[in-house]
């Protein structure tokens, strides 16, 4: 493999045993680069993510991230019997703190993180991740200047915050962990017009601060401004890749996906 | 009743009631941390206080009690690890978790009894006491030893409590508790993470098995007793609070003390439980509890 790409998906096959979720996904960003992941509800993006972390087994497939390979090679044994407990027998194939501690960060889709925590003891435990490769008070700064409402918040517990707030802490861990590939799974996802400009314009300050991105996101025109590829997940696998140069419109990626025009 | 009664009453339930802290808070941080109720908590405060024994006993090695304590603790955390990889890893991602960990735990529970019997036999022992002589406080007199096994319960249990609100370890694992999947993006080694809380918990037993071991008989079927009263006192004062089971403990060795001089030894369980259900219809998260993680 080349150098120069930072994170290498090849053929990923997985799902919730029995049903297979996604198939074949291939997917690449070299280094500094961005991508977006788009599509409709229900088609596998977040079961792929979580994949992608280790939360969910791969069953085919090699996952090679900053020049190393995340998953164990070899493709998973038979799973025939359908009764038998083959994870009394079997190791697995990814791990996720193995993935964590290599600075693959994911922040997953409607994060609801220790809804019993104050944010602060909350921020405090996302170092474990990058153990040795940051300075936590520094990110801890960082943070901070990146949501001020965070910092105004710190001494209060995860499930009195809001929807926004929750949000907003969930990235910070995120940043904490000092991540170099940040994987955001609907980051705006339910919140109000305002607070959504408000986390875009700080997921945009990230990005220009260097972090590379994975987003996942409905709304075109903000990841138009993040990434410089897009893909489209259709119905488990990844049906078109299209670079920043020829971004299609709003109008012509539902004329994509859905093969109608929806005005 | 007189004045004094009342106080030896109350000191009673003093001692009974640190005792139950330190075993239903062992249950307590298993109960949270992986999900699941740990049958064997009272074959491990059993099995704590026979290693105690076997080091500290001058029938057997004669090292001395606080020898055979760091020994029997140290040995219990170990052990406790064991049980986990042995009888909880293999079924952890399998839905019914609870349930098959209900009927391991109970066998692991059944082997060691059976064990301890093998090895140490049936007859009653005694460990020494930690404190020789008596003390007199309120008017009444008392062994400095239950004193002892009272202040050793609370320290211990504060230590705890900072260990789990301060440091990064006890950071991760309340983490881990509330929600799993997130604490995994951390990095934070969960599996690692589940068998110290499991090591904890034996630990905590085996403290509680010495203490019992000191003040009362112990023989192998010492911890069965013991194991209910510590389930009543977890469900009694909820797990949504590290404190809540410690106060329930106390409620509840209170109210052993004071119903079993009022009603007797035999109808006192059968008052206890009447409580429980009145109180669990009443706030069914428990006395302390605010809301209880579904199991």
């Amino acid at each position: 493999m080349t150098d120069t790409l930072l994170l290498d998906v090849r053929g990923l096959d997985g799902g919730y045993e029995p049903l297979q979720i996604f198939r074949k996904i291939d997917l690449s960003l070299v280094q500094g680069a961005s991508v977006g992941l788009f599509g409709p509800n229900g088609h596998g993006k977040t079961t792929f993510l979580k994949t992608l972390s280790g939360i969910i087994d791969p069953w085919d497939g090699d996952i090679f991230f900053d020049g190393v390979q995340l998953n164990r090679p070899g493709a998973r044994g038979s799973r025939r019997w359908r009764n038998f407990n083959y994870d009394a027998i079997t190791r697995r194939r990814m791990d996720p703190k193995a993935v964590a501690r290599a600075g693959l960060i994911h922040v997953p889709q409607g994060n609801l993180l220790f809804p019993d925590m104050t944010v602060a003891e909350t921020l405090s435990i996302a170092p474990y991740a990058s153990r040795g490769r940051a300075n936590a008070a520094e990110t801890l700064d960082k943070v901070f200047r990146l949501f001020p409402r965070v910092h105004e918040r710190l001494s209060h517990k995860v499930r009195f915050l809001s929807g926004g707030e929750r949000q907003m802490v969930a990235i910070g861990v995120g940043l904490m962990a000092a991540p170099k590939l940040l994987i955001l799974d609907e980051p705006t996802l339910g919140l109000s017009p305002k607070l959504r400009g408000e986390l875009a314009s700080a997921i945009q300050t990230i990005r220009g601060s260097g972090v590379p991105l994975i987003v996942v996101d409905q709304d075109i025109a903000f990841l138009e401004e993040l990434i410089d590829t897009l893909y489209l997940f259709d119905h488990g696998r990844i049906s078109r890749r299209i670079e920043k140069a020829d971004m299609p419109t709003h109008e012509e990626i539902m004329k994509l996906m859905f093969g109608e025009d929806h005005h | 009743m007189t004045l004094e009664t009342l106080n030896l009453i109350l000191l009673g339930g003093i001692v009974l009631g640190a005792l139950y802290a330190l075993m239903a808070t062992g249950l307590a941080l298993v109960w949270t941390t992986l999900g699941i109720f740990n049958f064997a908590h009272g074959t491990f405060i059993a099995l704590g206080a026979y290693i105690a024994w076997q080091i500290a006993s001058t029938e057997a090695s004669g090292a001395g009690l606080l020898a055979g304590a760091t020994v029997s603790i140290i040995g219990m955390f170990v052990i406790g690890m064991l049980i986990y990889y042995l009888l909880i890893k293999p079924f952890e991602r399998s839905p019914d978790i609870v349930v098959k960990s209900v009927i391991t735990t109970l066998a692991g529970a059944t082997i060691l009894e059976n064990v301890i019997n093998l090895v140490w036999g049936p007859r009653n022992k005694q460990l020494s006491p930690l404190l020789g002589g008596d003390m007199s406080l309120l008017g009444i007199t008392i062994s400095r030893n239950e004193m002892a096994v009272v202040a050793l319960a609370l320290v211990i249990l504060a230590a705890l409590g900072v260990f789990l609100q301060r440091a990064p370890l006890g950071r991760a694992m309340r983490a881990v508790a509330q929600n799993r999947e997130a604490a995994q993006l951390m990095g934070i080694d969960v599996e690692r993470l589940y068998a110290i809380a499991f090591g904890l918990s034996a630990a905590l037993a085996a403290l509680a098995g010495i203490l019992i071991g000191s003040t009362r008989f112990m023989n192998p079927s010492m911890g069965s007793d013991p194991l209910m009263k510590a389930l009543i006192v977890v469900i009694f004062g909820g797990i949504a609070r590290f404190t809540g089971p410690i106060y329930a403990a106390f409620i509840v060795g209170l109210l052993e003390a004071v119903m079993t001089y009022l009603v007797g030894l035999y109808w006192s369980p059968t008052v206890l439980f009447a409580i429980m259900i009145v109180v669990l219809v009443a706030k069914p998260e428990g006395l302390f509890g605010r809301y209880r993680k579904s199991v």
